[in-house]
């Protein structure tokens, strides 16, 4: 079965490559599978019939307990012979239907037999979530077969609307599955029927969503709208779709649980109800309509309701009744699809008001129709005939409600004659007053499928006797009642056969009033429920923009409140709730009087950073802050951090102030006051939060912490500075990550100056240049300056200012004594570097110094001498520098561990004992990328900037001149 | 374990200095926010060292119960490493938007603003409607008209040469090429 | 074993080193180092996720210093399980990258940058998935928002810096709030080592540690942009170049989600939230998703329903019970994958037509059937249509929903249904927009232009490189034009064949996860379990 089901799917997958090379042709291969399917479960008859079933299954999920299992019994075998047997057909249709060079043919064939394939996996699947799976996939590729004609926008709009409303309940069912499968313990259908769980409002809850979903599918009302609308399908899709296989998935799902659930408590009066409401308004609906394919869709909406009905009344005869009226059902809905579609192709409409004297020019199609129509108005002997006599005796014999639904059943089947004499009266009879129709002939081959379904519907009438075993089998779930009904052509006047033919003469009657009868429908009609879809749609895209335009303000300091808001809200929650400060002691006031005067001062700067305008100013202040909390470290006892602290400092500040140079001197920036306000409460609250909750949580400290027991390792090891150690032993590991971030910073920084892309010139005015001169720049603007010219590093002297830099930006004592501490300063560097784990320093500090020394000689002597003294290109170091640190890192691998450390002792002449250690070199790494990332930013955000503004200025010296 | 309540106190300027000039639109003053509010979290991952003490260097005669608790040391230098990567980039960002626009503010996003000025004409339409029911297309007709003005001010206004087309079917469906007049909607229309 | 653990991390930077240290000129070497590491990286996580799964927990201390001394990394099955999906994803993106030629446009700049970047990227995200503390775990944050940063704003153009802008403060934002989280753990337990923080919170009054808790949550919600904190999210991400952007979508959010649930289960269990993350899971599927039902830009649009499908795992998270985290794990796995391939689809149809605004897309089912399909099966993956691996996450979550039964469940089952019914209704619209009406150059384009993408950006050079641009000239590079403001010129470019395939292996990866399902909701269940005991990770790091 497994093998069948996949074989739909991977014939699919070829259809577009056979459909280009043979053309339609291509479709008698296409319905190979569901004719093998067909085949096979013809095979099966045998055992079926006898109570039987054949199962296979496969593990698929194991952890959610669901399995590929797959079963053909009675009820199983009925949908296999329509969904394999008229999806064989339908393909075979399509051959004839679609002239060769049809655009998107391929596409088209594949989605049908892979809707082929789902449906068969849907009727066959014993597990509920495999059942599932099927019914998604087949509502997906409906989907793709309602909007087959996707360019015009009504057939995008039906597609839509069949794909969400059949999504709405099939959700629905998912979740009724899911609940379902958890009472019953098992997601094995012939498992839950066996032994169904007790009813209780879960169960209830359970069976009403998964209802939801079945009556979506079939197209009950009053989610019943999107089944005539997706009649912008093409023909073959409509009969298959949309008569015989998938509106059918409903009625298939409620006759499969029916057995075990028509007992629980809203199973009957949902189905009873909604389907006989179904069955009468789409029988009423059909008989205003003039589109042939809108009166059949409507007749499937109102035949759909009755089968509801049947299957969801859950007794024997009902259920006997059920299946032979699905079997008879489609045999007749599908060829009257099929002919339509041959009227459509052969008149070139389906109009019944200009459709006039078809029937004699294409007297087999009517022939074809006839039988099948007369089969829908249950004419003996027909399968139609057989079916609804069961369905009118069972109902007869059953309760009141039983009854009332039989009368109203009635009123519906007068109905349906009504709409059958309208379609055969309007597809083929001749219309006084209207010409006859321009047709051209039909081949057998078109005509085939159509004939043979309305064959089956003529054989299995008086041949029911054949047919009967297998309605039986499924009828056998139910309990067996005192009399269970028989299947047979005839069972003599009774009843029944009244009712039939009530049903006949008032059909007859409606049809003869038929113009009266389209006038009260249409001055009747109920808001229709297609509108409200349209609305509903509508309602859900306005509140989508009145949510997202509310929610989603665009605007960067929300965004930054927000997120302050929210840490506030949650510290503020915990803290009201559950009063973690009882029994917290108080904290001390200050450390030492020195940690007050610090703190006094830092806050001081910090606060005149609020009110400040100016940027420079601001940076300063922001530098001094920094500073401040250095000395504040230093008081707390940190020198390598307070070390650090400084270097990081002077370096960001020194590169703000060059940045800034380049900006407007005032913020420019105004605020609202209750903004003002606001921001400022928001911000102190944090704060203030954020600080109880140091404090709360320091109070409740009662383990030692993790440090000490380094100060003791490394004391253990002879070392002497902890922080150094920790940074290039202990945790070396983010050491490296520290130095990554600042290896892509760097990255990040040259990227966005050196940038080459732009997406045409800034929009409003470029930046004024601060008159063509600045103290970085050009010397006079007698000078020519060719734009290629900056770029290139003029030959080297000494001091190389010499050459590139105006002489009154000069200052040669500064650039000497640039030069002259340049060195001092590497070797202080590298001294840094070595004395880590011993002295504070390190690495880091070391490579922040020597960055320190190349931005003295960059103030000193402009970006050539940056040039002259790191001719290297950006990134070569950070580089060089990452790669070392994590190589070294890496070679610790040999012995089992990243990071490892290895230390080598030895004596050397002049210096005495020496040991060297892997962590050593580790640091080196370290120190050649910050060096290198010192550099870089230096001459990106100096050298780089200066250049651009050398040649701006350049250029509008230049165009000065052409003037 | 106690804390400084002077740390806690000069944290909490810090950080609150930080946060108002985290939310405003200057990166410029951002980056600001982010150094001062930088340094005073330092300072609150500094009083988890509990008492000031003896630096963590460990001559001969430091008592090494006397030693401050180095971890969160190692914490902060992290995050200041961190900091000073940071105030490189958004330094480059700052440089590289006022050399774009001018300026170093950041501007709303335009999209989020496109969707607020849908929702008030999709509102507004609808309020119309309601206010005109029964009485005929013509009665509104110049308040809509106005209203589309509107929208196409302030669409120009935006600079950005997309549209915020009043028909919700547009943008669910697609509309149709003008040359094809008859959907098929209005085929499956019984009426 | 063990020692493979740190390799993830370290090989991208020793890469990353290598690719800034030999300059830009080469080019082919850096395609060699980054497809090679990244190859190798991933054939790591998967022998690291065999060997989690066979053997528990792999610890490795680095340098040997066992806790409290020093740095803890820790793949158990959660962490191996997402490093080998990122793996495989960073694989496919950076392949798809270079079809797009990302390294190539490079060719004037001083350095190479995207290579770089991008390797440190992985490398941080591999860094917070390893970390067995909470330092180690900013670090990581750090490394990957710094990468992030650089990859957001790659070309510096206005619209990338001004989304850039958004990202970058809100992201600072957040790790001055981790950092303070730290702080206040710190004081608490004088530890920030994940396995005896896990000891010793369960000593510290609960006020406290709940307080802990509110802190880095804030954190973590931000990073995975969970509803209140999410709005940064579709502002920043869709303005970056396609391969980068399919890759944050993928991964970076699913960072906070993973830090999330280990901060939940390993440091918080008892699930003291679990009815404000329901609510928090409640808002964001409903609130995320409809604002994808309101845009018209493709990617943005995807952006939102990344922010909406964040709130399955939440919820998964929020039941707290195995079948939860359980479903919750497989989400996240399949919505890496998904996300990621609906971006580069997205960036594909960037490509050939130039533009990603769902006004002026249309009839690509016709003009691009290849590409049709390969929008099509991953959107119904993120649909949930069965049998992708959407459906295997929903089931997995959904199932456990049913099972845990109370009111509050039921609510959120609902509020899951809905989500998946508009993400189908939102891809639905895609369809109809891009591919299904009638080629748009018949539509009104109203005087529209053809706004610079990608593939554009590079064909002006203003004032700060050499030569001057003249606006409104009309220039092309390769076949892609821009127009000045009145025209619209509509030209379409070839795809690039490796974009194409980068993109047909990430729907294959996708579909791998339906073929496999057994063993991935198996070991997202085990996964679960070993999350939910505590034991075996605890054990594993300090030892029995």
């Amino acid at each position: 079965m497994t093998f069948l089901v996949l074989a739909h799917f991977v014939v699919a997958l070829c259809a577009a490559p056979l459909v280009r090379r043979a053309g339609p042709r291509a479709f008698i291969v296409l319905a190979l599978p569901p004719a093998a399917a067909l085949l096979w479960a013809l095979c099966q008859w045998g055992t079926v019939t006898g109570g039987g079933a054949s199962s296979e299954a496969w593990t698929w999920i194991e952890a959610y307990d669901v399995d590929a299992a797959f079963r053909l019994d009675a009820l199983a075998l009925v949908m296999v012979l329509l969904a394999a047997g008229i999806g064989a057909l339908v393909l075979l249709y399509c051959g004839s239907y679609f002239a060769p060079g049809t655009r998107q043919l391929g596409a088209f064939g594949g989605n049908l037999l892979a809707f082929a394939g789902a449906m068969l996996g849907l009727v066959l699947a014993d597990d509920l979530m495999i059942l599932y799976l099927f019914w998604e996939l087949t509502t997906v590729l409906s989907f793709l077969l309602i909007g087959y004609d996707s360019e015009k926008r009504g057939s995008r709009r039906s597609a839509l609307q069949a794909l969400t409303v059949t999504m709405v309940g099939g959700l629905a069912m998912f979740v009724g599955f899911l609940m379902l499968g958890h009472a019953a313990g098992t997601y094995r259908i012939s498992r839950i029927l066996e032994s169904p769980p007790a009813a209780d409002a879960t169960l209830s809850a359970a069976l009403v969503l998964i209802l939801v979903g079945a009556l979506a599918k079939s197209a009950v009302w009053p989610l019943s709208m999107w089944l005539p609308n997706a009649m912008a399908a093409p023909t073959p899709v409509s009969a298959y779709l949309h008569a015989a296989a998938m509106v059918k998935a409903g009625v298939y799902l409620v006759a499969r649980l029916a057995p075990a659930f028509a007992d629980v408590a809203p199973w009957r009066p949902v189905l009873l109800i909604l389907g006989t409401a179904t069955m009468l308004l789409g029988g009423w609906r059909a008989l205003r309509l003039n589109d042939l394919k809108l009166v059949l869709a409507y007749g499937t909406v109102s035949q759909l309701g009755f089968l509801i009905v049947l299957a969801g009344d859950g007794t024997y005869n009902t259920g006997l009744a059920a299946v032979t009226m699905i079997l008879g059902h489609a045999l007749f809905k599908a060829p009257l699809f099929l002919v339509t579609g041959i009227v459509d192709h052969a008149a070139g409409t389906r109009d019944l008001r200009r459709l006039s004297g078809v029937g004699r020019t294409l007297p087999w199609v009517a022939v074809v129709a006839v039988v099948a129509g007369a089969s829908m108005v249950a004419l003996v002997p027909l399968l139609g005939f057989v079916a609804k006599e069961a369905a009118f005796e069972a109902l007869w014999h059953g309760t009141v409600a039983e009854r009332w639904v039989l009368a109203l059943i009635v009123v519906g089947s007068a109905l349906t004659t009504a709409y059958t004499l309208r379609f055969l009266w309007g597809a083929f009879a001749r219309k006084p007053g209207v010409a006859d129709s321009a047709v051209h002939r039909v081949g057998p081959l078109f005509l085939a499928p159509p004939a043979l379904l309305a064959l089956a519907s003529l054989l299995l009438g008086p041949g029911i006797g054949w047919a009967a075993p297998l309605f039986e089998a499924y009828a056998a779930q139910y309990t067996l009642p005192a009399h269970p009904y028989h299947l047979a052509l005839w069972h003599g006047f009774g009843p029944a056969l009244g009712l039939s033919a009530l049903a006949w003469a008032g059909g007859a009657v409606l049809f003869a009033g038929r113009d009266t009868v389209a006038r009260l429908g249409r001055r009747v009609a109920w808001p229709k429920a297609d509108e409200a879809f349209g609305r509903t749609v509508l309602g859900v895209e306005r509140m989508a923009l009145q949510v997202t335009g509310a929610v989603q303000k665009g605007s960067l300091p929300a965004y930054v409140a927000t997120v302050l808001g929210v840490m506030l809200a949650g510290l503020l929650a915990v803290l009201l709730t559950d009063r973690p400060w009882h029994g917290a002691p108080a904290p001390r006031a200050w450390d030492t009087p020195w940690q007050a005067a610090v703190a006094a001062l830092t806050c001081a700067c910090a606060l005149m950073c609020l009110v400040v305008q100016r940027r420079m100013k601001a940076a300063v202040l922001a530098g001094l802050t920094g500073y401040g909390t250095a000395l504040l470290y230093v008081v707390q006892g940190a020198p390598d951090l307070a070390l650090t602290q400084f270097g990081v400092e002077t370096v960001s500040t020194v590169v703000l102030v060059l940045v800034l140079r380049r900006l407007p001197v005032h913020f420019g920036e105004t605020l609202r006051s209750w903004r003002r306000v606001a921001s400022l409460l928001l911000a102190l609250a944090s704060s203030l939060v954020v600080a109880c909750a140091v404090w709360i949580a320091a109070a409740a400290r009662t383990a030692d912490a993790a440090g000490a027991a380094m100060t003791e390792e490394t004391a253990h090891h002879g070392l002497k500075d902890v922080v150094a150690t920790i940074l290039v032993d202990f945790r070396a590991w983010d050491t490296m990550g520290e130095s990554a971030v600042l290896a892509v910073a760097v990255l990040g920084v040259t990227s966005l100056l050196y940038v080459h892309r732009r997406q045409g010139p800034a929009p409003g005015t470029p930046p004024a240049l601060p008159g063509g001169v600045t103290a970085w720049s050009l010397a006079t603007p007698a000078i020519e300056v060719p734009p290629k010219y900056r770029q290139t590093a003029p030959e080297r002297s000494w001091l190389t200012a010499g050459d590139t830099l105006a002489p009154e930006h000069r200052s040669v004592v500064f650039e000497v004594i640039a030069r002259l501490v340049f060195h001092p300063i590497l070797m202080l560097s590298v001294y840094l570097l070595l004395c880590a784990e011993n002295l504070p320093g390190g690495g880091f500090v070391g490579g922040l110094v020597a960055g320190v020394a190349l931005m003295i000689r960059y103030l000193a002597g402009g970006r050539h001498e940056l040039d002259a003294a790191a001719p290297l290109h950006p990134g070569f170091f950070t580089g060089l520098g990452l790669a070392l640190s994590t190589g070294i890192a890496l070679i610790g691998l040999v012995d089992g561990t990243v990071l490892h450390a290895w230390t080598w002792h030895g004596r050397l002449p002049l210096i005495g004992d020496w040991h060297m250690g892997t962590a050593v070199l580790f640091d080196l790494g370290v120190y050649l990328l910050v060096l290198g990332g010192v550099l870089d930013i230096v001459r990106a955000l100096g050298s780089k900037i200066d250049q651009q503004t050398e040649r701006r200025a350049g250029l509008a010296l230049a165009r000065e001149g052409e003037r | 374990m106690t804390v400084s309540l002077t740390l806690l106190i000069c944290a909490v300027v810090l950080t609150a200095v930080g946060a108002v000039l985290l939310h405003t639109r200057s990166l410029t003053r951002v980056l600001m926010g982010v150094i001062v509010c930088g340094n005073g979290v330092n300072l609150l991952v500094l009083a988890t060292t509990g008492r000031a003490g003896a630096p963590p260097l460990l001559y001969p005669g430091v008592a090494h119960a006397r030693v401050t608790d180095p971890l969160p040391q190692a914490i902060v230098l992290t995050a200041v490493v961190i900091t000073l990567a940071t105030t490189a980039f958004v330094l480059a960002m700052v440089y590289r938007s006022s050399q774009l626009t001018g300026t170093d503010f950041v501007q709303d996003d335009v999209e989020d603003r496109r969707v607020v000025l849908r929702a008030e004409i999709a509102e507004e339409r609808a309020e119309l409607r309601e206010r005109h029911r029964g009485e005929g297309p013509r009665a509104w007709r110049d308040e809509r008209r106005e209203q589309r003005r509107r929208l196409r001010a302030d669409r120009a206004f935006q600079a950005r040469a997309r549209d915020a087309p009043g028909d919700l079917w547009d943008d669910i469906l697609g509309a149709d090429p003008p040359q094809s007049p008859s959907p098929a909607r209005q085929e499956n229309d019984p009426r | 074993m063990n020692a493979l653990v740190p390799l993830p991390v370290v090989l991208p930077l020793t890469a990353c080193g290598l690719s800034m240290f030999i300059g830009p000129r080469l080019r082919v070497l850096h395609r060699l180092i980054g497809i090679g590491v990244l190859a190798a990286v991933l054939a790591v996580d998967l022998v690291l996720l065999v060997g989690a799964d066979r053997d528990g927990p792999l610890v490795v201390h680095l340098g040997d210093f066992a806790p409290p001394l020093g740095v803890t990394l820790v793949a158990d099955r959660l962490a191996a399980l997402m490093l080998t999906v990122s793996g495989a994803v960073t694989l496919i993106v950076l392949i798809y990258a270079l079809g797009q030629d990302m390294v190539d446009r490079e060719e004037r700049a001083p350095i190479a940058v995207f290579h770089p970047a991008y390797l440190v990227l992985v490398s941080g995200v591999s860094l917070t998935f390893l970390a067995g503390d909470l330092v180690t775990l900013y670090v990581g944050f750090e490394i990957m928002l710094m990468a992030s940063f650089v990859l957001l704003t790659l070309g510096g153009t206005e619209p990338r810096l001004r989304a850039g802008s958004t990202y970058v403060v809100v992201s600072l934002v957040s790790s001055l709030v981790f950092l303070a989280g730290i702080a206040v753990a710190y004081a608490a337990c004088g530890t920030a080592n994940f396995a005896q923080l896990a000891v010793r919170l369960s000593d510290v009054p609960l006020g406290v540690r709940t307080l802990i808790e509110a802190l880095l949550l804030t954190v973590f919600g931000v990073k995975a942009a969970v509803f209140p904190v999410a709005a940064w999210l579709p502002d920043s991400y869709p303005t970056a170049p396609a391969p980068v952007t399919a890759v944050f979508a993928g991964l970076l959010t699913k960072v906070g989600v993973y830090s999330i649930l280990r901060a939940e289960t390993l440091l918080f269990p008892g699930n003291r939230l679990s009815t404000l993350l329901m609510a928090i899971a409640f808002a964001s599927l409903l609130i995320g998703i409809l604002g994808a039902v309101a845009q018209t830009d493709l990617k943005r649009l995807l952006s939102f329903t990344l922010v909406s499908h964040i709130g399955f795992m939440l919820y998964g998270l929020a039941l707290g019970s195995r079948g939860g985290i359980g479903g919750a794990i497989v989400y996240t796995a399949h919505h890496i994958t998904v996300q990621t391939t609906l971006f580069l689809a997205a960036g594909l149809l960037e490509r050939r037509y130039g533009s990603t605004d769902l006004t002026r897309l249309g009839g690509a089912a016709r003009t691009a059937p290849l590409l049709a399909a390969l929008w099509f099966v991953p959107a119904m993956n993120l649909a949930g249509i069965p049998p992708l691996s959407g459906f295997l996450g929903k089931l997995g979550l959904m199932q456990a929903g049913a099972a845990d039964g109370g009111v509050d469940t039921y609510v959120l089952l609902a509020a899951c249904a809905v989500a998946s019914l508009l993400t189908l209704y939102v891809m639905v619209k895609v369809w109809n927009l891009a591919f299904w009406r009638a080629t748009p150059s018949q539509l009104p384009l109203e005087g529209t232009v053809l706004e610079d993408t990608d593939d554009t950006d590079d064909t002006d050079d203003t004032a700060d490189a050499d030569g001057t641009a003249d606006a409104g000239q009309v220039r092309s590079v390769g076949a892609v034009a821009v127009a000045p403001a009145s025209a619209c010129v509509r030209t379409t470019v070839r795809v690039p064949y490796v974009m194409i395939g980068a993109t047909v292996a990430a729907v294959l990866l996708g579909l791998s996860y339906t073929v496999l399902a057994t063993p991935l909701a198996g070991l997202a269940d085990r996964s679960a379990a070993e999350l939910l005991a505590r034991t075996p990770y605890v054990e594993a790091v300090l030892g029995p």
